[in-house]
């Protein structure tokens, strides 16, 4: 069975932006075609279209040479196109079955035959009678898969669904995916990480700004002319001088800290035990939901710890608030930068006030000094190369790194001895992505100490000094950055152990 | 098909605009009410929203109305800024005006310019105690609210009820319901020989201009302003958050408190059943209305507090029941909350386009 999917001329304009600019696209069964591009490139919204989310403003499919409607999801479902999203819809106190049977008009016995069949065929193990919040990441996708391949797809697409996995994860399902792909669905695969493209993919389409600006066999293709065309602009590829911190002072030390969540969709923490020298960019690994967003709110102070836990320069900090640990010059650059690190209703101006420090005189006698507070911005706004110099602009103004920018540069002005980031390149687009990581290497230059918790692991990498895993809430043993490879942190990432 | 988007591009001018917009659609709604009633639109609006303030008396009976509503609303605004839902202003009028009442008939017949300043504080102090509860409450036992503020209402009457009927009942008045009258000393100036305006009004002007003060230019109403939109960056701030709800709460209630001592030693002059005309409920209307801003609150509690007047002018001159003042308010928050739903959102009707077809 031979399977053709075309896009013709699809346009998609939403308002302030062209998300899609006549995006014409063939694919044909039996290969896999990458559809790579930025965030903000416009993949998210041509999938969206296919899967019948987001109806395009003009512009038509075609599979198999007949123009199709899709109105709905219903529609998509209705001509054999199947969808994996990034993040899961699935009822997570279900069991695997009872998610599967929701959507399907099949009998149970019928469903549980055809389910069994396709876990023999593509080699899965799931339970199907567990509740679903007791599978993996990797698994909860498979079963997401499963949903569709239910529907014997003609297409399958799926949208960066390896944001999620451990390098194990991410390897079996490239082997499922080409078995997918020999009997027949077509499969298209959204991305943005260039290397999954060439190990996987055989065709790639390049979008950028909303429009196809390239389609070519992988085969022709290396990392850095993807990169190139993914970017539009020559990459300077940034490289960390790795140093020796032999004799550095030491200046932040946790020791034997536990934290025991009341909310069961917390991770607790165990035993944890970790230092930081002066100058040194510690990286902490690991899949996210292992721990990551106590242990930042424990280090900044949004969790408060028994005094003695944590030492910051000789002075126990486990008892103080955010507010009270900047004053010991300590600063954080949260995940969540859209609605935590700043809040969007807010002018630029408003948003440099909540890092708020006495030095600062932002408040005096309790009364704002807002001269101060928009001077103070207009510095930040330039020393950070922030694309605008209107401290009166809501922040929700700004694009996403500008935005990071903004947060970082009001972190970093008041010269704190230690900065804690969480993924602070998380969605941000190449550019905005080489300024923060040069920002951080910078810091350290100066003798600055950094934290860096992230789910990237080449940005990981690229910065750190010395790396650990946090795996359910217990960090792995700390390893020299230059010990460490990919390879290795997917192992801890999933729990497993090396010598 | 009908769609619908966010707005992001939401101007300032007509953020405080649509408060104007929903009273005019008010006005036309309350005229197609007249109409379907019989009456004249035109006329019966003139008696409703004209007439009442026409003369001095009227003007004077507006602003005795506005008084508590401005002095609750602005209470409120420190609530609904930072996210508390604070409904039960009512109920901490009561209080108040229980607490301030009960230090008035202890002052019975007792002289001395400190009498009535001991008893607004008293007041003052019962509103803020009584809203403590709820943030007690919500602050270490999670509860809501919304809930608990609101059920205190009832606590508060029923209390209120069984004072006037029992133990502070007046001994010479034949078993109404009521306190005795409070003495001389206990009332609030009047500001001119013939009109019930009272010195309360200073009070509530003082009031609007602190908070001004304290919501726009001081690091306690940027915390509130963080805390509302995001709980989340507040807490990453380092904002004390239990204290700040706590605080809101002890604010918008030393505010209704006084609402209820300014009423019962203003215009009432004793304490009976009735002290209040839900003013604590209508202020929250005014609240919303004014945009929780100070300066919007005073016009917000001036037009509000028109409905109260008009609903007594109609009663008189129409013939209809007073609670047709209810039913403007309602139509005010209604109209209100319409606009503001178009103006943060807009509708798209997407016609079938021909290629679906």
């Amino acid at each position: 069975m031979n399977t053709k999917l075309k896009v013709s001329e699809i346009s998609k304009i939403y308002p302030g932006c062209i998300a899609n600019d006549k995006v014409s696209l063939e694919f044909g069964s039996g290969k896999i075609y990458a559809l790579l591009g930025e965030n903000g490139a416009g993949k998210s919204t041509l999938v969206k279209i296919l899967s019948g989310v987001v109806k395009p403003d003009d512009g038509e499919v075609f599979l198999n040479n007949e123009s199709i409607k899709l109105n709905s999801p219903l529609d998509a479902k209705k001509n054999n196109i199947g969808m994996v999203f990034q993040h899961f819809n699935l009822f997570e106190t279900l069991s695997v079955f009872e998610n599967l049977s929701i959507d399907s008009d099949k009998k149970d016995e019928e469903l549980r035959e055809l389910v069994n069949d396709i876990l023999k065929k593509y080699n899965f193990k799931i339970d199907l009678d567990i509740p679903v919040l007791n599978l993996s990441a990797g698994q909860k996708q498979k079963v997401e898969i499963i949903r569709c391949l239910i529907r014997n797809p003609k297409v399958l697409i799926m949208d960066e669904p390896t944001s999620v996995l451990t390098e194990q994860e991410t390897d079996d399902l490239f082997i499922s995916l080409k078995q997918f792909s020999k009997d027949g669905i077509l499969i298209i695969y959204i991305t943005h990480k260039l290397k999954e493209v060439l190990s996987l993919c055989d065709e790639v389409a390049v979008m950028r700004k909303g429009k196809v600006v390239s389609v070519s066999n992988t085969i022709d293709e290396k990392i850095e002319s993807l990169a190139n065309k993914m970017v539009g602009e020559n990459l300077n590829t940034i490289k960390k001088k790795i140093n020796n911190f032999k004799n550095s002072k030491e200046i932040l030390k946790i020791s034997n800290l536990n934290f025991k969540s009341d909310d069961p969709y917390e991770t607790n923490l165990n035993n944890l035990n970790l230092s930081l020298k002066k100058g040194e960019c510690l990286g902490i690994a690991g899949i996210s939901g292992n721990g990551q967003n106590e242990l930042f709110q424990i280090l900044s102070g949004e969790i408060i710890t028994k005094g003695t836990s944590i030492m910051f320069r000789n002075k126990e900090i486990g008892k103080l608030n955010p507010r009270e640990r900047r004053e010991y010059l300590m600063a954080f650059s949260p995940e969540d930068r859209i609605s935590q690190a700043a809040v969007p209703e807010l002018k630029i101006y408003e948003n440099v006030a909540l890092n708020n420090f006495k030095s600062s005189n932002f408040f005096e006698k309790g009364l704002v000094n807002e001269k101060k507070i928009k001077e103070h911005s207009k510095k930040i706004l330039s020393n950070f190369s922030v694309n605008t110099d209107n401290v009166e602009l809501k922040s929700q103004f700004l694009s996403g790194g500008n935005l990071q920018k903004l947060i970082i540069g009001r972190e970093l002005i008041t010269s704190p001895e230690l900065l804690v980031c969480f993924n602070p390149t998380w969605g941000l687009d190449v550019g905005a992505i080489n300024y923060i990581h040069e920002t951080l290497i910078q810091i350290n230059e100066q003798g600055k100490s950094s934290i860096l918790i992230s789910t990237d692991n080449d940005e990981l990498l690229k910065l750190s000094d010395r790396i650990c895993v946090i795996y359910k809430g217990k960090l792995s043993k700390i390893m020299n950055a230059d010990t460490v490879t990919a390879e290795k942190l997917g192992i801890l990432m999933g729990g497993g152990s090396i010598d | 098909m009908i769609k619908v988007e966010k707005r992001n591009d939401v101007s300032r001018s007509i953020y405080f605009l649509t408060p104007v917009l929903a009273i005019f659609l008010t006005l036309f709604g309350g005229g197609i009410i007249f109409f379907i009633l019989g009456f004249n639109p035109i006329e019966a609006l003139k008696f409703f929203f004209i007439t009442p303030i026409s003369d001095l008396y009227g003007l004077s009976e507006l602003l005795v109305k506005a008084t508590p509503l401005c002095l609750i609303a602005i209470g409120l605004s420190f609530c609904f800024k930072s996210n508390n839902w604070n409904i039960g202003a009512e109920g901490q009028l009561i209080f108040g005006g229980i607490v301030g009442g009960g230090v008035a008939l202890l002052f019975y017949n007792h002289d001395g310019f400190y009498v009535l300043p001991i008893i607004i504080l008293s007041g003052a102090f019962g509103g803020m105690l009584f809203a403590m509860i709820p943030a007690i409450l919500k602050t270490y036992f999670n509860t809501n609210e919304i809930l608990v503020s609101l059920m205190l209402v009832y606590v508060a009457k029923l209390l209120l009820d069984y004072l006037v009927v029992g133990p502070w009942s007046n001994p010479e008045g034949f078993n109404f319901p009521e306190t005795r009258q409070f003495s001389e000393s206990a009332r609030m100036p009047i500001l001119f020989d013939g009109l019930r305006i009272h010195a309360g009004i200073f009070i509530t002007l003082i009031t609007v201009f602190l908070s001004w003060l304290v919501l726009y230019k001081t690091y306690l109403g940027f915390q509130i302003k963080v805390s509302g939109l995001s709980l989340k960056t507040a807490k990453y701030a380092g904002f004390k958050g239990k204290t700040m709800i706590i605080f809101v709460f002890m604010i918008s209630g030393a505010c209704a408190g006084l609402a209820g001592v300014g009423e019962i030693t203003g215009p009432i002059g004793q304490l009976h059943r009735n002290i209040s005309p839900d003013y604590g409920f209508t202020a929250i209307i005014v609240a919303f209305l004014g945009r929780l801003n100070p300066i919007g609150i005073i016009f917000a509690s001036l037009i509000v507090a028109l409905t109260y007047l008009g609903a007594e002018t109609a009663q008189i001159f129409l013939q209809v029941p007073k609670y047709t003042g209810q039913v403007f308010q309602g139509m005010i928050l209604f109209f209100l909350l319409g606009s503001d739903y178009l103006l943060f959102f807009k509708i798209k009707f997407l016609g079938l386009k021909k290629n679906e077809l």
